[in-house]
């Protein structure tokens, strides 16, 4: 009796709030039943409890259609293998500075030996032949005053017909003043016509004190036949 | 504690510890509702996706964010997963393209003894209330979803989006509003069209 007195009661307002929650399983009985009642007697909640229990259908349905989906089988797949990921041993961060430094360290002299190497090939280059460099005879000319043909020439050598070339290292370049048609006697062509030509010319003589090569001035060379 | 969550507990402790089994128990348990919270909020199965590869990535990486006295593992997943949409919403606002929407409308049909004309009509319906829930604005969306569709409680829904009981009250009632405007006006449409016809 109450209870009928107090759905009889409920006004318009009072059902919009607790409208939508007519059929939910948490809302107590007792008001449900007055919005029910509510909804009977007025038309205007009566249709809109209407059309909320139609939408209330489909948002089921909607819900069941949907209820098996679930995430694609390849995401298990990633979270298996990142968890496997974490559980191997981790390297110590300490272990890891350790070999950042000794590879840096490494790069620094691998650098530096490069450069060194490329420092005395260039001062190879630029003495024309390593011989040159501390060749006695070339002190000796360079004392007295005049320049090595390496200083204007291209620095080449002509071998000597039978010499075995041997390292530059061992080698020492002697300057002599010679008549030409002497350079025959080392297996070279002279020009007879200008065999007795004085030249100025230079040896390369080998570990074994034989001479290995020869070269003359520009001046002198095209003379030479 | 009950003996699901003592169960659920010790799931998680041996996981933490790299066991691989008890890490995919949980994971059977938990993705569904996580990834289906996702698709209905965001409408897109590859963002729903993602978002369920980065929820349990944290529980693998970041284990000690969950608290068990806090709460249950699904609630603070829950939890997690709001974070990830909300991002992923103010990121994409209105990026939906069409082959997602399309893949996401592609409904399991159970079986049913309705004539293919029933069937026709009830997908068409469905379908319209999914456009129609994935149209409301987020936090009005998000009520739905989690107490109509997922069928939670207010408080539950109220733990998950970190909020008064009386604010999700209040959002499903102005989100359920929109969804009968929606639908209501969906539907008239034809009707009203038929009208005019004769």
């Amino acid at each position: 009796m109450k209870e009928k007195l107090k759905s009889s009661m409920m006004t318009c307002e009072e059902f919009d709030r607790l409208s939508l929650d007519v059929d939910r399983a948490d809302t107590d009985p007792a008001q449900a039943a007055a919005a029910a009642a509510h909804a009977r007697i007025c038309s205007r909640c009566g249709r809109l409890l209407e059309s909320w229990r139609e939408l209330k259908q489909d948002l089921r349905l909607l819900r069941e259609l949907t209820l098996a989906e679930s995430a694609p089988p390849r995401v298990e797949m990633r979270l298996a293998q990142e968890l496997r990921k974490k559980r191997e041993p981790r390297v110590p961060r300490s272990a890891v500075r350790i070999a950042a430094w000794a590879m840096a360290a490494a790069a620094v002299l691998a650098a530096a030996a490069g450069w060194k190497q490329w420092g005395g090939e260039i001062a190879r280059g630029r003495g024309g032949s390593p011989a040159a460099q501390d060749s006695t005879a070339a002190r000796k000319a360079a004392d007295s005053g005049t320049l090595l043909a390496a200083d204007y020439d291209t620095g080449a050598f002509t071998s000597l017909p039978g010499s075995m070339p041997s390292p530059y290292e061992n080698q020492e370049i002697l300057r002599v003043r010679m008549q030409r048609g002497a350079l025959g006697r080392f297996g070279l062509p002279v020009a007879q016509d200008r065999a007795g030509e004085w030249v100025q010319v230079d040896f390369l003589i080998g570990e074994d004190g034989q001479p290995q090569a020869v070269r003359l001035h520009d001046s002198q060379e095209a003379a030479l036949e | 504690m009950t003996n699901v969550e003592e169960k659920e507990a010790a799931l998680l402790s041996r996981a933490v510890r790299g066991d691989e089994q008890a890490f995919l128990a949980l994971y059977r348990k938990h993705q569904s509702p996580v990834y289906r919270y996702a698709l209905r909020m965001t409408g897109s199965p590859w963002a729903a996706e993602e978002v369920v590869q980065e929820v349990f990535l944290l529980l693998i990486r970041e284990p000690g964010k969950y608290r068990a006295e806090r709460g249950e593992l699904g609630a603070f997943l829950f939890g997690v997963t709001r974070n990830r949409i909300m991002k992923h919403l103010e990121r994409l606002p209105k990026e939906d393209s069409l082959d997602a929407r399309a893949e996401a409308g592609s409904l399991r049909e159970p079986e049913d003894p309705l004539t293919p004309m029933m069937i026709a009509e009830k997908r068409e319906r469905i379908e319209q209330v999914r456009e129609a829930v994935l149209a409301l604005p987020a936090e009005f969306r998000e009520a739905v979803v989690l107490c109509e569709l997922e069928e939670m409680s207010y408080e539950e829904a109220a733990r998950a989006c970190a909020c008064p009981v009386g604010t999700i009250r209040s959002r499903l009632y102005r989100g359920r509003a929109l969804l009968l405007a929606k639908l209501e006006l969906l539907r008239d449409a034809p009707r009203r069209a038929g009208a005019a016809a004769k």
